[in-house]
């Protein structure tokens, strides 16, 4: 068992998400940084899906009522057990009564604190991922707060099962995107734009969507396009022309013209940027 | 022109086949048909098949399988188009109050009576083109269209859930509390999301939708 005993200000339980109900409007969700997600759950020895504690904004602390090895990942925090400077992506073993702090996060946007066995919410529709829209999922569909206590699961990998061990790379370079389906409606001048603007994304940002901000470019086609599937990462252009980009409690439909898509494998480096910093497309044809 | 149907990729992990530039339930009724033979065929991968107004897209692990492929798959499926009937799928009966905090301002914009509204809103069979957006939202056609309005300007932050509303040439039930634009004539109490239901939404597209006027 854990308590949360200072929740910090944006907490949720996420695992690799929930397919099989976009046709109900029910978006995936799950961790925002996949990749991330994998590491530590193969460093911890559990299932590739457990799940864990996805951590924004700010620091808060836990008791472990049992002992058990916890590790962190994802952004760059000032984490700390019994008063020891974690290391990411490091398990360490926490004896009963042992606390893990975290005072702050330093870069990136979303901190995945995982514990070996994973955290042991019941699962809905498939998935232990919280959806706070629909209050689904997680811990009562809602965020983390002070006193919640979160069982320990039994998501152990199985000795003989799949060995695939997951590198972590160090973020860099610029965000991969392939065409998208609107992207013959976007003219030279729009494309120039969008591929050679710094961008950065919008505080005004969440699990749901990222605002861009940096460029504000325009289509040729009416505005009358026929709602249509989205996805995640999928780069939309509204009419005044910034882009928005869905993330994983995004809407499951939508009618902006989606200029690009951003590619699967640089979804997490994306997903983990702060809005001061700066990042780049590339076109992958 | 164009060739419909149309398969691009929407991203690594999904096809997205369009059949037309236009809405019409003609368009919906293949984009179900081809929708529902997808789902049958059970492809190794693919997880969500999502039919929408003239689209539809079928997501899928690229880790496993590639687009090229899945591509490769859906093509014989997708030419097949929408020549067989779709069974009639489910009445479904909303129970309203129509007492929306938008049903004077709709009555003086489409310069009819409340019941005049109330009416013309009761009076159709409405059919479901799409979900989405949100769990459980369901886009119903084609509302009377005397009573087509834009969207409102300013959306409101809070729509409490089971309002009933129009915007356009539709209407919907807003099935969670969530922000929006269109316009509030009225209330229900039907449960329109259950995640411990199967299927989780009431309304899927292809069902058709009365609306019942009930006393406050």
């Amino acid at each position: 068992m854990i308590t949360v005993t200072v929740a910090p200000p944006f907490a949720t339980i996420q695992d690799l998400g929930r397919t099989g109900y976009r046709d109900s409007g029910v978006p995936v969700s799950g961790v925002a940084d996949r990749d991330s997600a994998l590491t530590l759950n193969s460093m911890l020895g559990n299932q590739h899906g457990a799940a864990m504690m996805e951590w924004a904004i700010a620091g808060g602390a836990l008791r472990f009522d049992t002992g058990c090895t916890v590790a962190v990942g994802g952004a760059v925090a000032e984490c700390f057990v019994n008063g020891k400077a974690m290391n990411p992506f490091v398990p360490v073993e926490v004896g009963a009564g042992g606390e893990l702090r975290v005072d702050r996060i330093v870069g990136g946007r979303f901190l995945l604190v995982a514990v070996r066995g994973g955290i042991n919410v019941p699962v809905v529709m498939g998935s232990r991922s919280t959806l706070l829209s629909a209050a689904l999922g997680g811990l009562e569909g809602r965020r983390l707060r002070n006193g919640d206590r979160l069982l320990i699961g039994d998501a152990f990998a199985s000795p003989n099962g799949m060995t695939r061990t997951f590198v972590h790379a160090a973020p860099s370079g610029t965000i991969g995107v392939i065409r998208g389906p609107q992207a013959h409606l976007f003219d030279e001048h729009a494309w120039t734009t969008f591929l050679n603007a710094d961008l950065s994304v919008s505080r005004a940002s969440d699990r749901t969507g990222y605002r861009l901000e940096g460029i504000e470019i325009r289509h040729n086609g009416d505005a009358t396009l026929p709602s249509e599937p989205t996805c995640v990462g999928a780069i939309q252009i509204p009419g005044g022309g910034a882009p928005i980009v869905i993330m994983n409690d995004g809407p499951t439909v939508g009618g902006y013209p989606k200029i690009a898509v951003i590619r699967t494998s640089c979804l997490s480096r994306f997903a983990q940027l702060a809005p001061v910093e700066k990042v780049r497309f590339a076109l992958d044809e | 022109m164009e060739a419909f149907p149309k398969i691009d990729p929407l991203g690594d992990d999904a096809v997205l086949v369009t059949f037309a530039d236009r809405i019409s339930w003609d368009v919906g009724v293949v984009v179900r048909t081809v929708a529902n033979r997808i789902r049958a065929t059970r492809l190794k991968s693919v997880t969500d098949v999502v039919p929408a107004y003239t689209t539809l897209a079928v997501y899928f692990d690229s880790a496993r399988v590639p687009f090229a492929s899945i591509a490769a798959s859906l093509a014989p499926i997708i030419e097949l188009g929408g020549l067989e009937e779709l069974k009639d799928q489910g009445l479904i009966e909303i129970p309203v109050i129509y007492d929306g905090p938008d049903l004077a301002e709709v009555a003086e914009r489409t310069g009819l009576t409340i019941e005049a509204v109330i009416d013309r809103h009761v009076s159709r069979t409405y059919r479901a083109y799409a979900s989405g957006f949100q769990p459980g939202f369901a886009y119903l056609g084609d509302l009377d269209a005397s009573l087509a309005l834009p969207r409102r300007s300013a959306p409101r932050v809070r729509v409490p859930p089971g309002s009933v509303a129009i915007a356009g040439a539709q209407t919907a039930i807003y099935p969670l509390q969530t922000p929006g634009g269109w316009h509030l004539i009225g209330s229900t109490s039907t449960v329109m999301f259950d995640a411990n239901r199967n299927p989780p939404a009431l309304i899927r597209p292809g069902d058709s939708v009365r609306f019942i006027r009930k006393a406050p």
